[in-house]
């Protein structure tokens, strides 16, 4: 293995790692915006909040053992796998912060 | 009583996550000398943060209907509406980054490399920069909730 390919667990995990930090928004929008699904995820396991860590827990290491068997450390590298990280926690970050944005009456505060 | 224990502990464990990822920040610049410290060290900020997670998960779910009826009803209510929101979901992208770290410290293969070492690095930003988040939201609830009860 060169320095500029990756071990295939870091590299699978890195990636399982990038699609479910998109998918925490992904299901945040799905949940909020519709109640049929907000309500699925309620009855599922109590709580939405459970089911929504649930899936994202379960889905992280599927895709994590998933991709470590696909090789694709030969394709990407550690700088790369940094970059998307990164980039992915940003979208996923604004994504779920905006959403709630309207919620965020700072008006209140100054009068109080 | 048990829900303020509850609280405490999720508090600091998830205070513990974040001193510890920043010892790891600290060791990876000087990864020659510290390769078995942030082995370790890594796996503590993985374990904090599951603890932090499950611990302030059965809070969350058990106990805070009753706080967030209070905030929403004071004059802070956007302490619940908008970062309690943000946190409860933001958490679970820093458990994944937390989760990821030893992975990532175990199997990348030698942290003398510029690039696995930025790679480490960077997961441990993220998460010291989401938890320092986490710590900041949640001071701000729990004064949601004191100002929610008018003292």
């Amino acid at each position: 293995m060169t320095n500029s390919q990756m071990e295939k667990y870091s590299a699978g995990f890195g990636l399982s790692l990038i699609v479910t930090t998109l998918l925490n928004a992904v299901i945040l929008l799905a949940k909020e915006l519709n109640a049929s699904i907000m309500s699925a995820m309620k009855s599922a396991m109590g709580h939405h909040w459970t089911t929504h860590g649930v899936i994202l827990i379960i889905v992280f290491f599927v895709l994590g053992f998933i991709f470590s068997g696909m090789k694709l450390g030969t394709k990407i590298d550690s700088q790369k796998m940094t970059k998307y990280i990164i980039w992915a926690v940003i979208i996923s970050g604004i994504i779920t912060a905006g959403f709630f944005l309207p919620n965020l009456q700072v008006a209140s505060a100054i009068k109080y | 009583m048990l829900n303020q224990g509850f609280m405490m502990s999720h508090v600091l464990f998830g205070i513990l996550g974040i001193l510890f990822a920043v010892a790891l920040f600290v060791d990876v610049l000087n990864a020659e000398k510290n390769s078995g410290r942030i082995k370790k060290l890594s796996l503590a900020v993985a374990a904090l943060m599951i603890v932090a997670f499950l611990v302030g998960g059965y809070w969350y779910v058990v106990y805070y209907g009753a706080d967030r009826d209070i905030i929403k009803a004071g004059k802070w209510p956007w302490a619940h509406n908008y970062f309690m929101e943000v946190k409860e979901h933001v958490f679970f992208v820093m458990l994944l980054l937390s989760v990821y770290l030893p992975i990532a410290v175990h199997k990348i293969g030698a942290l003398t490399d510029k690039k696995n070492r930025n790679l480490i690095l960077a997961i441990s930003a993220l998460i010291i920069l989401i938890g320092l988040f986490m710590e900041g939201a949640g001071g701000i609830i729990s004064r949601g909730v004191t100002i929610g009860l008018g003292r």
